[in-house]
């Protein structure tokens, strides 16, 4: 039986449900003797700033009970450096590219997006205000619903591919900003980015983060996650793409069933490289043992 | 136990390579010391393509609430076919590790990262160890004393019983007329009494390898009237004058400073290895970042060998 797995995230038309988390696949070079890029839905990149940023300082990272922390700080070369050797390096796949976009200002995120608009290899923009781990931007335009309208709508207007809004999960109502998300115009929703977080060393008494706080992801977050897109599901009309804890194809088929059209799939890579396109096979086995034939049957498709 | 004979590949300047997932079987996991272990790991692919300096990305069994996998230096290659790691137990992964038995499948991912690179040219080198440091450079050691290069190690640890890597390298010196060994322990229990930074500054001033019977050196690898004379690099103007042409450092981050410090006063190239949180181990997440002379780089693709001088200073 084949599946028929095809799905279209607002207006960005995926071959499968299956894409990657930001900021956990690079643009994809790193994984490529891993993984068939091409036979992925999309690949979403790591965020996108108007000038190079530095990032935080190190631990960057520490392990915690099913999870990890995080405070990269959405370190990155700047957006010319990005045309010049990510998009470059992905004009030899036709997989489609979601490009997460950063910024400290509205001005830079609408800055960005128009020094994009020119290249090919952009199928859709994936606006990061959720990052937890920048003091400006990233999370702070995220949690108030007129500061996402803001954002929002500016970036709506600087482009006419499909936008998407990546929304943080440390907030009272993820469905009042996923509407104010939704009435500014954004094709798709995305989330959830990580849950901002703590780990401390008692013997050294001190932070293990150099940051001290940074954002959990992984299996520890994917309940949180579950519950999110089952919200936002029911909040608005445009289509999800759900994450949060993703590591297999059943975790996946979890999301689709909560409401998400399709799926990213982030921490798992750190794991096992071959993740993404594991979840991908393990979706249409899922789909073969039910007798789904179109995994658009799943999305929304929870019982109760 | 079979003198090692592991091939080392060319040198390369560019990142490596293909790293790829093997399963492992573990044939052995033993206790060497107090908190110091060693597994070896029957994994041909990655025992085949590993290159001195270059480490293993590990996933444990037994762990799946610990999701990340631990990388570990490759310390040696035995057969040709099974990895040897020299890991501590410090928290609860590597104590689970020190459980697992003989037969057990692991999954790696490897070899990753950019080894240590000495230049071709090089007539003589130094290997300088601390504690575990010294597992990364022993692969190093054997590639280097087949190529001819005339090989001075120094190796410091806490006691005797912590010198947990030296009966390798004392097995590679006493095959090799060229390779000389000497020791430093904290407590004086074996070698010299204290750090290796006076051991490395007396190395580096031609003196510690030249006498015949000094004390600190190893008797198995000592080998009398063997100087290496020839050794002698090429000078720079203001820049002491070295037997050295290339240095390679391991261990505690004190350790290698000091080392990075007394090798800048010559030309020799000094190169430390650099261990950071990772998660990927592959290049993408970013977590294992070190500042140099050129910016921020990614220990586990860009290193974790660095020149000394660009990370250090």
């Amino acid at each position: 039986m084949s599946v028929a797995m095809q799905v279209d995230l607002g207006g960005l038309l995926m071959e499968n449900p299956l894409t990657t988390a930001s900021g956990t696949f690079g643009s994809g070079r790193e994984y490529a003797a891993f993984v068939d890029l091409d036979a992925l839905g999309a690949i979403t990149t790591k965020g996108v700033s108007l000038k190079p940023w530095k990032g935080n300082a190190t631990p960057r990272i520490a392990e915690t009970p099913s999870g990890m922390l995080n405070s990269i700080g959405l370190q990155n070369p700047g957006v010319d450096a990005f045309i010049e050797t990510d998009l470059a390096f992905l004009s030899a796949y036709k997989v489609p590219v979601i490009v997460n976009v950063s910024g400290h200002s509205i001005d830079e995120y609408v800055q960005v997006i128009e020094r994009l608009e020119g290249e090919d290899r952009v199928g859709a923009y994936e606006v990061n205000i959720s990052c937890p781990n920048v003091d400006a931007g990233g999370m702070a335009f995220g949690c108030h619903a007129p500061s996402v309208e803001a954002v929002v709508s500016r970036c709506r207007s600087a482009t006419k591919r499909p936008l998407f809004v990546k929304l943080t999960p440390n907030v009272t109502s993820i469905a009042e900003i996923a509407r104010a998300a939704q009435d500014a115009g954004a094709d798709a929703i995305s989330l959830i980015n990580t849950v901002l977080g703590m780990a401390i060393d008692a013997h050294t008494r001190k932070p293990v983060l150099a940051r001290a706080v940074g954002g959990l992801s992984g299996p520890a977050i994917k309940p949180i996650a579950l519950r999110m897109v089952y919200e936002a599901y029911r909040a608005v009309r445009i289509p999800l793409l759900g994450m949060g804890g993703i590591m297999s194809g059943q975790d996946a088929i979890e999301f689709l069933l909560a409401g998400a059209t399709a799926v990213a799939v982030g921490t798992a890579s750190f794991v096992n490289p071959r993740a993404v396109a594991d979840c991908k096979a393990g979706i249409e086995a899922y789909c073969v043992r039910y007798g789904v034939k179109d995994v658009n049957e799943l999305i929304g498709g929870l019982i109760c | 136990m079979t003198p090692p004979t592991h091939e080392m590949g060319k040198w390369t300047d560019e990142p490596s390579l293909c790293p790829a997932v093997e399963v492992g079987r573990v044939a052995y996991n033993r206790r060497l010391a107090e908190g110091l272990f060693e597994i070896g790991i029957a994994a041909p692919g990655i025992a085949h393509a590993v290159m001195p300096g270059q480490f293993v990305h590990v996933r444990l069994p037994g762990m799946e609430g610990h999701i990340l996998r631990r990388p570990f230096s490759v310390f040696a290659v035995d057969q040709g076919m099974a990895l040897s790691l020299v890991y501590q137990v410090r928290g609860c992964g590597s104590g689970h590790m020190s459980s697992i038995a003989p037969g057990t499948e692991l999954g790696l991912l490897g070899p990753l990262g950019r080894g240590w690179r000495c230049p071709p040219e090089t007539r003589r080198a130094l290997l300088v160890g601390g504690g575990v440091g010294a597992a990364p450079l022993f692969l190093l050691a054997s590639a280097l004393t087949q190529q001819g290069v005339l090989l001075d190690v120094i190796l410091g640890a806490q006691s005797a019983g912590a010198q947990v890597c030296l009966a390798r390298f004392e097995r590679l010196a006493a095959l090799s007329a060229t390779t000389r060994i000497a020791l430093a322990t904290d407590d004086g229990s074996l070698g010299r009494a204290g750090l290796v930074t006076p051991l490395v500054e007396e190395a580096l001033q031609g003196g510690l390898f030249e006498g015949a019977r000094l004390q600190g050196v190893s008797p198995g690898g000592i080998h009398p009237g063997m100087a290496h004379r020839e050794g002698g690099q090429p000078q720079e103007a203001g820049k002491g004058p070295t037997p050295y042409g290339y240095i390679a450092a391991c261990g505690p981050e004190p350790m290698m400073r000091a080392v990075a410090t007394l090798a800048a006063q010559t030309d020799a190239l000094c190169e430390v290895s650099l261990e950071r949180h990772m998660a990927c181990g592959i290049g993408a997440c970013l977590s294992c970042v070190v500042e140099t002379a050129q910016g921020l780089r990614r220990s586990c693709v860009d290193g974790p060998a660095f020149n000394a001088r660009e990370v250090l200073s």
